[in-house]
This record gives C-alpha cells, sequence and structure tokens, in this order.
C-alpha cells in the first residue's frame, strides 16, 4: 500500500504531505515525480524506484508514492479506488464541490488527520463521509464570505431544482427553515462562522438561503440532536469533539450507521436521477451513443436503525439489461437481490415461490445523503431521444446577403410532463469561417419559444427555452408538423453577410457626401468581436469536433426516461415505531454529452 | 485566520517567539495563536524545511506536558514522526511522553501514540511498540477499535523485527480461527498474517483452510466496502477448493459483490472468482454474461479507473483462445475526450476483440480514427489496421488492405509513411496477393522520411523488383543518399543493394552494389555496417571468383542474401503460466504492465496456482454452458472422505469424481521452469501492438 499520499497544487508544489511509513526524505520523492510526470500522463508512474499514482481532480493532485519494493504487487486498484473516494470525502466534509488550493491549505490539519482515519498503515479502512464526519469533528475553515455560494446549490442538484417540485415538498422546506430559526440561537455556540455566513448569503441571494437554510438545519439538526452536551462544553477555540459511541461504529456489523440518531421528524427523500447521454450524426442519421446513466440518490433522516424496502418496477419485472448493470451502495444487503435474480433463473425448481417472494431492495440507510444504486442502461437506437432535433439546416441566401440558421426540435415524452430546462447550444465556428459575416448589421432571431443569445466570444447561439410541454408521436398517420407550438419548437437566425458591393457604395457615399455617418447605438459587435478572436484565430483553422455538436441541455422533472418507477418504499423501525415521511421523486436531465453532431 | 501566512517558510526562532506565550495561559488568545504557531510547524514540514524545525524540538517537548488538546497532541505526533527518521536522539526524549499518551484511556490517543511508535523506525520505539502490543492483547477487554489498529501495526513491524512478530502471529491466528471478535478485527489479523506470509521469502503462501474460508465469506455482508475486497483478495489463492463444489459454491457466495459501487470490491471479486474458474468443471453461461456485464459497467468511471479496468480487460480477453467475457466492441470505441492513454488501451482491446463478425465495424471505426486531427492517434489506428491484416486469416485481410489503400489517398504524409510500414507485414504474410497494389504503394516513395517507413519502402521495392519497371530509379532515391540515413535504413539498402545484384547482375546493378559496398567499408565508421559491407563483399567475390571450384555457389549465395522469409505471424498469446500469474493479480500494477511480478519486482514471490485434484490444466477445454445444465453429479454422494470432513454440510459426495483421470493435475513445476528461464517469450507481450513485430527479420 501506498508509503505517502500527497495533494499538490496545479504547479506541483506539496500542500499535503503524509508519511505513511517513514520514509526519509520527501522531498527527494516530489521531486522524482515532478521529472516524470506531464499532463496527459497515464495514471500510473514510476521513476527511480517509486511508483507513482496519481490523478488530477479541481486542479488538485492526488498523488499516491509507492516504493518498488514495498510489498507483493502493488494493490493498484485500491490506491486508485481510494483516492478517489478521499477526493470525495474532501469535497463532502468541505461542503463544496470544487476543492481548491486555499481550502486545502486552511485545512492542512484536517486533510492529514482525515489521512490517518482512513488508512491505517497504508491500508485503507473507512472512507464513508457520514462515518468518518462522526469521527472527525473538526470546524472546517471555510472563506468567511462564500464567494461560491451559487455552488452549493448546483452542486445539489436535487435541492436546486426544489422550487419547482411539489407543494408539499415546499411545506416542509419551510417548515425546515423554521426550525432553524429557532435553533441558530443554540447553533451560535457551535460554529459562529458558518451563521455567520449563512447571513451573508441570506442578504445576497434568496434563491440559494433556502438549500443553505436546509443544508444548516440539517447539520444543526445532527450536531444537536446527537450531542447535545457539546453545546453546554466551552468553547475555547478548541473545535474538536468525540463521541465515544460513535467512535466505534466502523467496528460494528453495520459500519456506516451509527447509533443513537435522532430526529424528531423522520422524513427519507429518494430521487431518481437518469441522466440520458446521446449522441447522434445527424447528417449520417448514425446515433452514435443512446444511454442512460441512472442514480438514486437517498437523503435519510431517520432517528433510530430503520430497515427500507424499496421495490422497484424494473426490478419486479427483472428487466435482464437492469439487473445486470446495477450497482448498489455497500449497505444493500445484496443477497436479498440475488435470491430474486436466482430464482429468475431455476425456473424449474422454484417457479411456485416466485410468485410469493420478495422482490425488492433491503438496506439499512447511512445517515444523511448517499447514493443507493447506480445503473447504466443502454437505449434501442429505435428509441426516440427524449429531445429531439428535427431539423437543422444552414441557409445561405447569398442574393439577399443573408445566412439562416434553422433549427427545429420536438420533444418526446409524455404528454403530461414538461421540461423546466431547455437550452440548445448552435455552435457558428464553421459559420463564420465559411463566411464573412457582417456583423455591423442587425442579426436578427425568431423563434416561436423561448429567446434566443448570440454568444460572441465563443462563438454560439444559446436558444433559451426553458418549459416545453412533453409529446408523443402517435401512430402513423398524422403527421408531426401538424403539432402545435408547445411541442415542436422552432427557431430561425439570420445573420447578415458582408455585401462588398454595398461596402464600397456606402464608402463612396460617404466620401462624397456631407451628412455626417449614421448614428449607430448600441454596442458594436464587428468590433468585440474582432477583438475576442484576434488571437484566437491565428492559432487554429481546423474546426474543433466540439464546434461541431448541436448540444441540448434539459431537465424534466417526474419523469424518467427508462421508465423506472418506485413501486414502493417501506420504513420500518421495529423498536421505535414512528410515522415516517418519504418522499420519491424523478427527474430526467442530460448528460454532458446530449448532441447531434452536424 | 490569514492563511497565508501559515503556509510559508519560516525560521524556528519566529515560531518559538509564538510559542513562547504559554506562560499566560489564560488567554484565549494566545492559546489560538500558539495552536497557530504549532500550525506553522506542520505546514514548514509539508514544505520541506525540516532544518530550521528541528530546532523547535525543545519547545514541543514543553507542549506535550502542558497541553491535553487532542489537536496539539496530534501536531506533537505527526513531528515526531517527521523528526523521528532524521533526528533519533531528541526523538528518544518524546518516548517517555508517547507513553504516556499511550497509557491514557483514551482510544484515540492510545492509537496516535501507538502509530507514532511504529512508524518511528528506532529500535527504542519498536521495543515498546511490541510491548504496547502485548499489553494490548493480555488485556481482557481492548478497546476494539486499537485493536484492530495494533494489528494492522504488526505488518509494519514485520519488517523490523520478524521473529517476534512470529512470535505473536499464533495469536492471529487464533483469532482467525475463533471467529469470537468482531469482524473487523478478524479481517485485520487476516490480512496482518497474508501479508506476512507474501512478503517474506522463506515462508510458505499462506493457506486457509475451506471451512474458515466459508465462514469468511460468510462474514462479507456485514463488512464494510474496502474490508470487504481485503478479504476477497485474501482469499484468492490461499483457498484451495477441493472439489467442484467447493469452487461453485465460492462463486455462488461472492457473484453479489460484482454489483458493489466500490470499484476495488468488484474487481477483487471478479479476481477471485476468476481464480476459482480453474477448479470448475463447467462454466456456466450466466456467470460469463455477469462477469462481463460487470467489465462493462466498470467502464463508466473516472478515465484513472477506467485505464486500470481496460488494463485488466484486456489481460482477460488474452486469457482464453475463445474469450469468456461477451463484450460488446461498441464500449470500446474512442471518444475525443478520452486522454491518451485511454485511447491506446481501448486500441489494443479493440485489436484483440476482433474477429471475422466484428472486423467490419472495427476498421469503419478505425479509418475514422485514422483521419483524425489526433497525428498519434491517427497512426496508431493505422498502425492497428495493418497489424490486423496480419493477425486475422486471408478473408479478413482484403477489408483491412482495402481500408488501407482508400486511407493512402487520403495522402497526408503521416499516414503514408505508417500505411507503408504495416504494408510490409501484410506482404510479408501475403506475398502473392496484393502485387497489384504495390505499383500504387510505391508512387509514394518520395514521401517517406521515417526511418521505419523508409525501411519498409526499400523492403517491398526490393521484395517486388521484378513487377516494378523502375525498381532502380525508386531505389536510387534511398541509396543515394545513403551516408545520412540511420543505421537501420543503411543496413536495408547494402542488403537491397546485394540482393539486386544477385537477381541481375547487370552493369547497371553491379556499379550500384559495388558503389555501395565501397562507400560503406571506406567511408562509413560504424564497425556493423563495415562489416556486413565486407561480409557481402567477400560472399560475392567467394562465389565470382572461379567458375568451377567455388566455395560457394549462386544458389547457396543466393539463399543467404535472397532466402525465402519465414512467414509471419502477429503474437497475441501470452505464456500460459505468466497468463496463469497475471490472472491472480488482476488489478494490481502488474496489470499494467502485462509482465510477471519477478520481472517489475523482483524481490516478490509468485503467485501461483495451488494445486488441487480439480485443478483444470487447460483452461480452453472447459465448456461454457448454458444454465440448464447442471454440473457433474451435483445430486450425487460423494466419497471424497478428506474434503467431506473439511465442510459441514454443504454438500454431498459424489462418486463420479473417479472419471476423471488422474493425469488431469497439472504438472506445474516442471512447467514453469521452462518458462521462467525463457525471458524473450515474455517480451513478446501482445502490447507490442504499437511496436514492431517481435519476429526476426534476417537481413531486411
Amino acid at each position: 500500500m501506498s508509503s505517502s499520499l500527497f495533494i499538490l497544487d496545479e504547479d506541483l508544489e506539496p500542500l499535503v504531505s503524509k508519511n505513511i511509513r517513514s520514509i526519509p526524505n520527501l522531498s527527494s520523492i516530489l521531486s522524482s515525480f515532478k521529472q516524470c510526470y506531464h499532463w496527459d500522463s497515464p495514471p500510473i508512474l514510476s521513476q527511480n524506484g517509486w511508483f507513482f499514482i496519481h490523478f488530477k481532480r479541481d486542479f488538485l493532485h492526488f498523488i499516491s508514492v509507492i516504493h518498488a519494493t514495498d510489498k507483493p504487487s502493488i494493490d493498484l486498484m485500491s490506491i486508485l479506488a481510494f483516492l478517489e473516494q478521499f477526493y470525495h470525502l474532501l469535497r463532502k466534509y468541505f461542503e463544496i464541490n470544487v476543492l481548491s488550493k486555499n481550502i486545502i491549505l486552511d485545512n492542512v490539519l484536517l486533510v492529514l488527520e482525515l489521512v490517518d482515519e482512513c488508512i491505517d498503515f497504508g491500508i485503507v479502512q473507512v472512507t464513508d463521509p457520514s462515518i468518518i464526519k462522526d469521527y472527525i469533528r473538526v470546524k472546517v475553515n471555510l472563506p468567511k464570505v462564500p464567494i461560491d455560494s451559487d455552488e452549493w446549490s448546483s452542486g445539489d442538484e436535487s435541492s436546486s431544482s426544489s422550487s419547482e417540485y411539489s407543494d408539499s415538498e415546499k411545506r416542509t422546506k419551510k417548515k425546515k427553515k423554521k426550525k432553524k430559526k429557532k435553533k441558530s440561537g443554540k447553533a451560535k455556540n457551535v460554529g459562529k462562522s458558518k451563521i455567520k455566513s449563512l447571513m451573508v448569503n441570506n442578504k445576497e441571494n434568496k434563491g440559494t438561503d433556502v438549500v443553505e437554510a436546509v443544508k444548516e438545519t440539517f447539520r444543526n439538526k445532527n450536531d444537536t440532536g446527537r450531542n447535545s452536551p457539546d453545546d453546554d462544553l466551552p468553547n475555547d477555540g478548541n473545535d474538536l469533539y468525540i463521541n465515544g459511541d460513535i467512535a466505534k461504529t466502523i467496528i460494528m456489523p453495520i459500519s456506516w450507521r451509527t447509533k443513537g440518531i435522532h430526529y424528531s421528524k423522520n422524513e427519507f427523500f429518494l430521487d431518481v436521477i437518469e441522466r440520458v447521454q446521446y449522441l447522434m450524426d445527424f447528417e449520417k442519421g448514425i446515433i452514435r451513443k443512446n444511454l442512460i446513466h441512472g442514480e438514486i440518490v437517498c437523503r435519510c433522516y431517520l432517528s433510530g436503525m430503520p430497515k427500507l424496502k424499496i421495490s422497484i418496477n424494473k426490478l419486479l419485472n427483472k428487466d435482464p439489461q437492469f439487473m445486470s448493470n446495477l450497482k448498489f451502495h455497500q449497505c444493500v444487503s445484496l443477497d436479498s437481490i440475488n435470491i430474486i435474480e436466482e430464482e429468475g433463473r431455476d425456473s424449474d425448481d422454484a417457479r411456485s415461490q416466485t410468485a410469493t417472494d420478495t422482490k425488492e431492495i433491503e438496506f439499512i440507510p447511512p445517515d444523511g445523503e448517499f447514493v443507493l444504486c447506480q445503473y447504466e442502461l443502454k437505449r434501442h437506437v429505435k428509441d426516440a431521444p427524449m429531445i429531439k432535433l428535427q431539423g437543422f439546416e444552414i441557409k445561405p441566401k447569398l442574393k439577399k446577403f443573408k445566412i439562416q440558421i434553422i433549427t427545429k426540435i420536438q420533444t418526446n415524452f409524455k404528454p403530461t410532463n414538461s421540461t423546466s430546462k431547455l437550452n440548445v447550444k448552435i455552435p457558428l465556428t464553421k459559420v463564420f469561417q465559411d463566411y464573412r459575416i457582417d456583423l455591423s448589421k442587425q442579426i436578427r432571431f425568431k423563434a416561436n419559444l423561448g429567446k434566443v443569445v448570440f454568444n460572441l466570444s465563443d462563438d454560439f447561439l444559446l436558444w433559451e427555452i426553458e418549459t416545453m410541454k412533453g409529446h408523443r408521436e402517435r401512430n402513423t398517420g398524422t403527421v408531426p408538423q401538424e403539432d402545435d407550438a408547445s411541442t415542436l419548437a422552432s427557431m430561425v437566425a439570420e445573420f447578415p453577410l458582408f455585401n462588398q458591393e454595398e461596402y464600397d457604395r456606402l464608402q463612396e457615399e460617404l466620401k462624397t457626401s456631407m451628412n455626417p455617418p449614421p448614428l449607430r447605438t448600441g454596442p458594436k459587435l464587428e468590433e468585440l468581436y474582432k477583438q475576442v478572436h484576434e488571437e484566437r484565430v491565428l492559432h487554429t483553422h481546423d474546426v474543433a469536433p466540439r464546434d461541431k455538436l448541436v448540444s441540448i441541455d434539459f431537465e424534466i422533472p417526474y419523469c424518467t426516461c427508462s421508465g423506472l418507477k418506485v413501486e414502493y418504499l417501506k420504513v420500518e423501525e421495529p423498536q421505535l415505531q414512528y410515522q415516517s415521511f418519504p418522499w420519491v421523486r424523478y427527474k430526467t436531465i442530460s448528460d454532458d454529452e446530449y448532441a447531434y453532431i452536424v | 485566520m490569514s492563511d497565508q501566512r501559515v503556509f510559508a517558510r519560516y525560521k524556528a526562532n519566529e515560531i518559538v517567539t509564538d510559542l513562547q506565550n504559554f506562560g499566560v495561559k489564560k488567554f484565549k488568545s494566545n492559546t489560538t495563536r500558539r495552536k497557530n504557531a504549532l500550525r506553522k510547524i506542520i505546514a514548514n514540514l509539508t514544505l520541506g524545511n525540516y532544518g530550521e524545525m528541528s530546532l523547535l524540538f525543545p519547545e514541543l517537548l514543553k507542549f506535550w506536558q502542558i497541553e491535553d488538546d487532542l489537536e496539539v497532541k496530534r501536531i506533537c505526533h505527526e513531528y515526531i514522526r517527521v523528526m523521528g527518521v532524521l533526528k533519533p536522539q531528541q526523538a528518544k526524549e518524546a518516548l517517555p511522553f508517547i507513553m504516556d499518551d499511550f497509557k491514557s484511556r483514551d482510544g484515540k490517543l492510545q492509537m496516535l501514540a501507538l502509530r507514532t511508535l511504529v512508524l518511528v523506525p528506532l529500535r527504542e520505539f519498536s521495543d515498546q511498540a511490541f510491548d504496547c502490543i502485548i499489553s494490548l492483547v493480555n488485556h481482557k477487554a481492548p478497546p476494539e477499535d486499537v485493536t484492530r489498529m495494533a494489528i494492522y501495526a504488526l505488518l509494519d513491524l514485520d519488517e523490523i523485527d520478524h521473529e517476534r512478530v512470529l512470535g505473536l502471529s499464533s495469536i492471529l491466528h487464533e483469532i482467525v480461527r475463533l471467529q469470537s471478535s468482531p469482524p473487523e478485527v478478524v479481517v485485520a489479523a487476516l490480512h496482518t498474517l497474508y501479508s506476512v506470509h507474501e512478503k517474506n521469502a522463506n515462508m510458505e503462501p499462506f493457506e486457509l483452510s475451506l471451512d474458515l474460508a466459508f465462514n469468511m465469506l460468510e462474514l462479507l455482508p456485514e463488512l464494510n466496502e474496502w474490508n470487504k475486497a481485503t478479504v476477497l483478495e485474501i482469499l484468492t489463492t490461499s483457498v484451495v477448493p477441493q472439489h467442484y463444489l467447493d469452487a461453485n459454491e465460492m462463486i455462488e457466495l461472492t457473484l453479489p459483490y460484482l454489483q458493489q459501487v466500490n470499484t476495488y470490491v468488484v474487481l477483487n471479486t471478479f479476481k477471485f472468482i476468476m481464480y476459482l474458474l480453474n477448479y470448475v468443471d463447467v462454466i456456466k453461461e450466466s456467470l460469463a454474461e455477469k462477469l462481463s456485464n460487470s467489465v462493462i459497467a466498470l467502464l463508466d468511471k473516472p478515465p484513472e479507473l477506467q485505464f486500470l479496468v481496460l488494463r485488466n480487460v484486456i489481460l482477460l480477453l488474452l486469457s482464453r483462445e475463445s474469450s469468456l467475457l461477451r463484450l460488446d466492441i461498441s464500449y470500446f470505441f474512442i471518444e475525443y475526450n478520452d486522454p491518451i492513454y485511454i485511447k491506446d488501451t481501448k486500441l489494443e482491446c479493440l485489436y484483440l476483440l476482433a474477429d471475422k463478425e466484428t472486423l467490419p465495424r472495427i476498421l469503419e471505426e478505425l479509418e475514422q480514427y485514422a483521419t483524425d486531427i489526433d497525428i498519434q492517434m491517427s497512426r496508431k489506428s493505422v498502425r492497428a489496421i495493418g497489424n490486423l491484416a496480419v493477425k486475422l486469416d486471408e478473408d479478413s485481410v482484403h477489408d483491412c488492405v482495402a481500408v488501407l489503400l482508400d486511407l493512402l489517398e487520403f495522402g497526408v504524409d503521416y499516414v503514408v509513411q505508417e500505411i507503408m510500414s504495416v504494408f510490409r507485414n501484410i506482404l510479408r504474410k501475403y506475398p502473392n496477393n496484393f502485387k497489384k497494389n504495390v505499383k500504387e504503394l510505391v508512387k509514394h516513395t518520395e514521401v517517406v522520411q521515417e526511418p521505419e517507413s523508409k525501411n519498409a519502402m526499400i523492403w517491398i521495392i526490393t521484395q517486388y523488383s521484378d513487377i516494378i519497371p523502375n525498381y532502380l530509379d525508386l531505389f536510387k532515391v534511398f541509396s543515394s543518399n545513403m551516408f545520412n540515413e540511420t543505421l537501420e535504413v543503411q543496413f536495408s539498402i547494402l542488403n537491397s543493394a546485394t540482393k539486386f545484384f544477385i537477381r541481375c547482375p547487370t552493369k547497371e546493378t553491379e556499379e550500384l552494389c559495388m558503389d555501395l559496398l565501397k562507400g560503406c567499408t571506406d567511408q562509413e565508421n560504424n564497425p556493423d555496417l563495415r562489416d556486413k559491407a565486407f561480409m557481402y563483399w567477400r560472399l560475392l567475390s567467394l562465389t565470382k571468383m572461379s567458375g568451377t571450384s567455388s566455395a560457394l555457389t549462386f544458389e547457396a549465395l543466393k539463399s543467404v542474401v535472397d532466402g525465402e522469409l519465414p512467414l509471419i505471424e502477429m503474437n497475441t498469446k501470452l505464456d500460459p503460466t505468466v497468463l496463469e500469474e497475471l490472472e491472480l493479480n488482476i488489478g494490481t500494477i502488474v496489470s499494467i504492465y502485462l509482465k510477471p511480478v519477478s520481472h517489475i519486482f523482483r524481490l516478490n514471490k509468485t503467485k501461483l496456482l495451488p494445486p488441487s485434484p480439480v485443478l483444470n490444466s487447460n483452461k480452453d477445454l472447459l465448456p461454457v454452458v448454458d444454465n440448464s445444465f447442471s454440473p457433474t453429479g451435483a445430486n450425487r454422494n460423494r466419497q471424497n472422505s478428506e474434503s467431506q470432513s473439511s465442510t459441514k454440510s454443504r454438500r454431498t459426495a459424489m462418486m463420479d469424481d473417479y472419471d476423471k483421470p488422474a493425469e488431469k493435475i497439472n504438472q506445474l513445476k516442471g512447467k514453469r521452469k521452462s518458462s521462467s528461464n525463457n525471458p524473450s517469450k515474455l517480451s513478446r507481450k501482445p502490447s507490442t501492438l504499437l511496436r514492431k513485430l517481435s519476429m526476426k527479420r534476417p537481413f531486411s
């Protein structure tokens, strides 16, 4: 296992170094890493008898160093998996989405401590944030005024979009907010700076405030609910509390949940989020990729040791593809699922039993947020995409010195649903390269839905539609074109082309006439364009693959692309027997890659 | 606190002034200030400012006594750990304080202390560490987390004092055997035992009885993810199934873990199952399917992990005549945003996966990559197409060649050069099939620049001189500039010139040949080239001198210089013993390099498949059956008493075990020797896909 760990900044300077097996001179190791590293080197490097396993996340390098004589065959997988987990742990700990150099520097000791806790003599022990959070209770040294307040919200996708969700959801949030206010008095002792940052945020931004508040309450709820004596402790700059009970959790049979968790209101949130990845060659009509990356994200605020049972329609139907591509969180007792699978197979013996047997996921959830399962589904080539590019055309009208870009998109999901976000990005690099576009004249956009924005510096059009209703193609006969505008959106952008003749004439006129040149208001796009593109044009003449993609970014609540549905969700806590509130919601969003090559 | 100030190089005395405020302890501001100073120390240690920091030792010791704060303690311990190596004398002074910490009742402090004791490589420290561990063991109810850590600590201590650790190993055995301690402690004990065995070359490989193995497997659901993986890793090779049913049962037990989120667990499960598959009679279709699915699911991970998985996929693909995995090739198509190392690896996978059915799709993809903007990528894919042509049979080669010719029209010089290099190989394998294309190829004589493609071009011109009318002119393009070429190219020019002369001894060829020979012997400094020239010269003169009593007939000369070339073949297979070892090392560094452990870590032990009555000698013979097939004699009685006693009521005995002939047992020892003496075989690993063929090419 690792001999030492490093976290380096972008210039490969050490931020944190952790000597695990007492190596005399860490700096020399680091310099040999610098020798062999270059930006796209594979994740494992070797130099001077040292092996470096490294990756780069958010401008930080995570490196694990091993000596060639260390152990029989280095267990690379464990190290890489650990580094990955550790990175997530840090993010969870700092509650930010993107780690930065400063936050690491501010919390060097905390990071060291985390490493200590995660690995014993190089052997990975535990990386579950919810557990370690109870174990190491060092106050995170966050910047006083969080500049990245929008990152907070974007990080928590489910909560950022919460406002669009059901009313009941809103109500609970409001309640929590109230609760938070009540508690804030208490919480002041615990984390003054947190509150302060929250106040700043309150003023700044009302939208993120809800998210923050909710988060804050959850955290405080944990704090106050579980170890209320903490509040009475004198807080003399010592931010560290240990809960003896919790410390033992790691070695309990159920290592991911501590005992004695208590919430006054027991809630369980389950979000099914499906990211659709789609890539199609529009000209050739070839679908390159049609995948669904699904995730069931849960947030658990339940007391005691609850046992949850979830049934999913796909499990019931024994969808073979779904079954085989399912990955579970460690808390799920995999036996229960496997039984189902086996039954599906041994149809001769156990057919009678299958009908009655359980087809559910059974688990004791960890506290707080976690990903219950992940799955990946391949869609059939014939399955139409959720948002379909119906037409894309670049129509030069040379006689009129105009060029038109016509784009049409159509939805393809249940008519009862609608998108909450829908952005179409249309690249213009090629258009600008192929044609001489006269930006001094007006660009005209026409769209039956949403608005169109022209991004000058990066050469693309952004067509923001926001809500668009669902639509299912009816059985043959009806022509989709007849549909109303709410399901078939079209947009025309018209760019003027440079007209040499006219230009010459105007110049001539200017010279001869006495009139001053016509007054122009508004920004001079052509000059701006020139400024931005001056350097770039020199370097690249080729059209990068990225510039050929019409990418669509969307979000459809209440809908899963794969048709996955949670049939029921049971919460059982034999001892406490409380009433619990499970919430289930669905969402389909576009993956980073949902695009048409044009 | 302002952080930039903490993280900067300091002089010792600057920090001292901060620290010395402790006289007035009451004030809060001082505590924070002191703590800040301590943080500065840690920051400076990270920066490598050891010299200055070592001066602070006495200050730190003062603190140790008076502060109870855990954070301060942590800093002190961290300091000792770093400094212990550099300043052993000073570190010794801290020993009593460490022991004080250990004696405290706080588990966390105890762990801190024990860790420090182990990490400072000094005799005194490790002695104390042993004492501590022994005292822990003797303690009636030691805190579990401390015990667990102590057990892991033994592993490190083993390097310092192997004998003493061995003395304690009986306790560990006991823990594993009784299974009464918390599961995590059991795993820790198991792991330490296993690692100690692995580390020491003179110890036997660790073995675990079947009973215990089954117990451990049943414990799996209770363990956290990392420990699950550890157990699975240890069980690989340390438990030996004595019967097919043992293996099958274990596979059943581990199968669910293929669905974990944690890649490490999945891959270790994978490894364990692959290991067990050496001990089964048949492989169920469903199992193969599950394994394939889990591999594919793993590909949806960050690139680094993906890389590792892909490397292992290659390994698995190689391991059988007909692959166990059913992987759709589309998963290995390259994305434009893949890092270069993933691209390479995917290319290799595609190459290995290619067969008659998939070839059209793969070729289509490769052709696309070949016209990619990325030069490296396009070269590599051309290379891959060429290699596919050589690897596959005669029907497929035409498709490959068609693609190559298409690309030739594309006309970019690096693509053309690459095509030349691969075309030589194709022509080597199918000398007569593509004669008509040779003319097309030699049109590009002027384009080739790199040594390898020049070599290839020269070879093609020479080999097909009979169908190229102006071959000498083409050849002169190279020969006229011979003395500026690399050695390789010079060799081939020399060789070709001689060949021309022998084939068709006209005035022109003679002149050309003699000029070159003269040039090489007179002007050239490289001894190899000179020698070669002399050799040709002598050969020629020997034959020429006299008509009848010549020492060498013309035929003999021709066979020496212009002999028949052996057929070439792409070697995609690894040596079976190496493969076997690699399979036992899935997920480790070995699988990245696809080389046996001994090549990377010289001192390490080789993992071997332990012998067992049911070990399959040849994996390729292992049938893959569909699900309806019931394993042989699953319900029949078995009379193998020794293994019956080893497992409880898990299975019933069976008779027809006897019909397996005894010679099926693998004679591992003899086989292994032969392979280890033959390193050249190993170097011919499949990842040379993108490099040269490993065939020896006489005089080319």
